[in-house]
């Protein structure tokens, strides 16, 4: 045999832990950016990532798969997709691409944290191809959706969505910044690699490549599909984390850890996910529901990986499973209502067809959800148009920065979850929210909510023209009824026809 | 009616259209990436005073260097990810052909015992040297004020762990042919205390905890992999020749090929820098704090090899000579 297999020579490559003597260890490896909870740094060496790849493995391997997803591309430019598809489906894509591209790229930042600051030298290596995996996504993310800016301005935030304060923006950087950026290594190993990565990319990726074929959109299933392929490598780099700290008694800090990142990426998927899969993916293209790809991908998932490492089951488990039976259905008409400040055009998703699916994927929806809608439809259908816009802001939570909503009808229950903190009156959407500030204040006490800054005067006129321009949502940009309200127009015709 | 105009479709991202020419691949997918140098607001959305924000605040936001738009900075190899990977697949295609061939003709068992002990000593230990490069490259990466520098740091780290890589291959079949020479089992004692190490130990130790990202960058690329590179990969290669180790050599040469693509943008960075008043001095200010602890470390690693006559002068005549070439006048 003329070369060395893998094996032969990998452990010597993720032998690299010596003994500082010139800097102090701590000045080496701050505690806020490594995140050692004084585990000494021989402990860290037991480190074994279960997904192992060499730097030339690596380069090969991602050269072809690039060479499939941009040869996809090529060959589907002319497809006049853009020109041929629902508008519900390129609001599916210019939701993903706005609030993803750019955390993809700041996901690169934070396996750079863990390449730099990570006690366990297998966890800098593969940090090492990760951050070059989020570059990838990154770039992908924007080359794909740059074909279509020339067609449609809500394009152009595939790239500048998170630069803005608009409201979704926000509410995914303080998601993103509090699992990635404003972590240390071993909590972006544990936040983002194992509690986001291994389930919840999981569903984005997979779930919406699933629609995406569906709809034949072969460019963008294509492409979500061979990203997936990377994050089943990096996302494991979390696990073998989780058996370091319980043998040196730090499961506590590991279940919290896990715990509020579970939540927080839950609470987005609520008002990104979930609309795209139920409401703006056409009716006919749905692979699954949104609640059925949760509970493949997310429930199931998490129940037996975190038992397998020895973690338990988050304290919330049932507000979970509660929420998942109803919160996107929340976000989604909060969405469509402040239509005019998001980046793209929701789709209502409730003509007569599509609220029958709804009521088979979601028994109960009529009555609670659909009652809402019933009072937006009627108002459209009798032409009263002017009543389909808002006239107030949602008070939002102050942890996800999400509107604070529930299920409407007769079990209606809002209720906010205040806290007291320094002399600030805080307002959460949840148990977990507020629990998740709880147990760390330092992280959030100093935000301000898109509200807080409304409240406070730093929007202004404060009013709706003066929101959008904080927003930085111009008309041309600003979103509206993705099918220009046609579907009430049938029902309007329906209603006529029955009556005739 | 409102006179408000709607905006229209652009032929690029707007933060492109302003120019009037096409913008290449390059910059779409890798300009003004960074979310968190949003003006007048903390890096990110969290507290303000989040440990950090305030790194970011103090470590990059307040560096002394400074530079009104660092996005305009541009790789001058316009490197993004798909072309990193084919260009580095097929370099790595090319070195594991050297593996094979040379193995095949039984290169090791012809080195003599006392070159053997020579790269146990001053090449097997390298691994930990090339991951002090990586980890540093993976802060810049992570604290630059810009995308377009965070890339070429990020890509300049995942080189430091291809040459590790390589270390570490060499040091797994070095060790099947000489099984007395302390292969595999003696490189952290090495890199810990021989005297030929300590000079690039303390230098790489400092340069890691060197937080300012303009110090950071100032020190490792323009002063600490210079010297890394014309010791331990053009000396050491040197040395390898002249023992009959061709293998090494173009070994080193595949790996400077690397190197001198991250001068090319390290001296573009310098010069973008460099336009603007006051960086010149910061940066001069740097070289002369980082170069002589830089020339120490070759000194010391340089007596070491054998075969060589005024390697060490060599190595840092070269390394001055590349702080001289930088564009430093605005």
């Amino acid at each position: 045999m003329a070369t060395l297999e893998r094996m032969d020579w990998y452990d010597i490559a993720r032998t690299t832990n010596w003994t500082p003597q010139y800097v102090p260890e701590d000045e080496l490896f701050p505690a806020e950016l490594s995140g050692h909870m004084d585990i000494p740094m021989d402990k860290w060496e037991i480190y074994d990532e279960p997904f192992k790849q060499t730097f030339p493995e690596y380069v090969k391997v991602q050269r072809e798969k690039d060479a499939g997803a941009y040869s996809v591309k090529a060959a589907l430019e002319r497809s006049k997709l853009y020109e041929n598809a629902d508008p519900g489906w390129l609001s599916v894509l210019k939701a993903h691409y706005g609030a993803i591209a750019r955390g993809e790229y700041a996901a690169s930042g934070a396996e750079a944290r863990m390449v730099r600051f990570a006690k366990a030298p297998g966890q800098r290596n593969m940090a090492t191809l990760g951050m070059l995996d989020e570059i990838r996504h990154s770039q992908m993310q924007l080359f794909f959706p740059h074909e279509y800016v020339s067609k449609d301005r809500q394009f152009d935030w595939a790239h500048k969505a998170l630069d803005t304060n608009e409201w979704a923006a926000i509410a995914a950087r303080s998601m993103f910044d509090d699992m990635m950026m404003g972590r240390s290594a071993v909590e972006v190993g544990l936040m983002l690699t194992f509690a986001f990565e291994t389930g919840f990319t999981n569903m984005q990726f997979l779930g919406l490549a699933a629609d995406a074929a569906e709809a034949g959109d072969w460019t963008f299933s294509s492409l979500i599909s061979s990203i997936q392929t990377d994050e089943s490598r990096h996302a494991q780099i979390g696990g073998p984390l989780i058996g370091v700290l319980v043998a040196n008694g730090k499961k506590a800090e590991a279940q919290r850890m896990v715990d509020s990142a579970v939540w927080r990426a839950w609470k987005l998927f609520s008002v990104l996910t979930g609309p795209t899969m139920d409401y703006y993916t056409p009716l006919e293209h749905r692979k699954q529901s949104f609640k059925e790809f949760m509970q493949e991908w997310i429930v199931a998932q998490f129940e037996r990986s975190l038992l397998d490492l020895g973690l338990d089951k988050p304290w919330y488990w049932d507000i979970f499973m509660r929420e998942i039976e109803d919160q996107h259905h929340g976000m989604h008409l909060g969405v469509w209502y402040w239509r005019q400040t998001a980046w793209w055009n929701p789709a209502a998703g409730v003509s007569t067809a599509e609220r029958q699916w709804l009521e088979e994927k979601y028994p109960g929806w009529n009555k609670t959800w659909g009652a809402c809608w019933d009072v937006i439809t009627d108002n459209l259908v009798e032409g009263r148009k002017e009543l389909a816009y808002p006239e107030t802001l949602p008070v939002v939570c102050n942890m996800c920065q999400l509107p604070i909503n529930t299920t409407p009808g007769a079990g209606w229950q809002v209720r906010d979850y205040p806290h007291e903190h320094d002399g600030r009156l805080y307002h959460f959407c949840s148990e977990p929210c507020r629990k998740i500030f709880q147990d760390e204040p330092q992280r959030y006490a100093g935000h301000q909510s898109i509200v807080d800054r409304f409240l406070s005067g730093e929007i202004q006129p404060m009013n709706l023209a003066g929101a959008l321009q904080y927003m930085g949502l111009a008309p041309g940009e600003s979103g509206d009824d993705a099918h220009n309200f046609k579907w009430a127009d049938t029902i309007r015709d329906e209603r006529l026809k029955k009556a005739s | 009616m409102s006179n408000t105009e709607v905006l229209k479709p652009l032929k690029t991202w707007s933060h492109l259209a302003a120019r009037r020419r096409k913008p290449s691949e390059y910059e779409i997918v890798s300009a003004n990436l960074h979310y968190t140098t949003r003006p007048g607001a903390p890096a990110f959305e969290l507290d303000p005073n989040l440990f950090a924000n305030r790194w970011y605040k103090k470590y990059r936001d307040e560096s002394p260097l400074k530079h009104g738009n660092w996005n305009a900075f541009r790789d001058p190899d316009e490197l993004i990810y798909r072309t990193y990977n084919m260009m580095q697949d097929g370099a790595e295609t090319y070195v594991m052909g050297l593996f094979d061939q040379f193995n095949q003709r039984e290169h090791d068992q012809s080195l003599s015992s006392a070159w053997a002990g020579t790269l146990a000593r001053l090449y097997t230990p390298a691994r930990y040297l090339f991951h002090t490069l990586q980890m540093a490259g993976g802060y810049l990466a992570q604290v630059a004020p810009a995308s377009t520098i965070s890339l070429c740091a990020a890509f300049q780290s995942a080189d430091a762990l291809r040459w590790l890589s390589h270390c570490a291959y060499r040091t797994k079949e070095l060790s099947i042919t000489f099984q007395d020479k302390g292969f595999v089992r003696d490189e952290r004692r090495y890199w810990e205390s021989a005297p030929a190490w300590q000079g690039f130990r303390e230098l790489m130790e400092k340069v890691l905890a060197a937080y300012d990202w303009g110090e950071c960058f100032v020190a490792m690329n323009l002063v600490a992999k210079p010297a890394i590179e014309e010791a331990v990969l053009r000396k050491l290669g040197e040395a390898a020749r002249h023992n009959g180790d061709i293998l090494l050599g173009l070994l080193t040469d595949s790996q400077l090929l690397d190197a001198a693509r991250h001068r090319r943008w390290a001296s573009a960075l310098v010069k973008m820098a460099a336009a603007e008043p006051g960086n010149a001095e910061v940066i001069r200010g740097w070289l002369d704090k980082w170069a002589p602890l830089a020339d120490r470390a070759i000194d010391s690693y340089c007596a070491a090899l054998p075969d060589l006559i005024d390697g060490g002068e060599a190595a840092k005549q070269a390394c001055a000579e590349f702080r001289r070439s930088l564009p430093l006048t605005a």
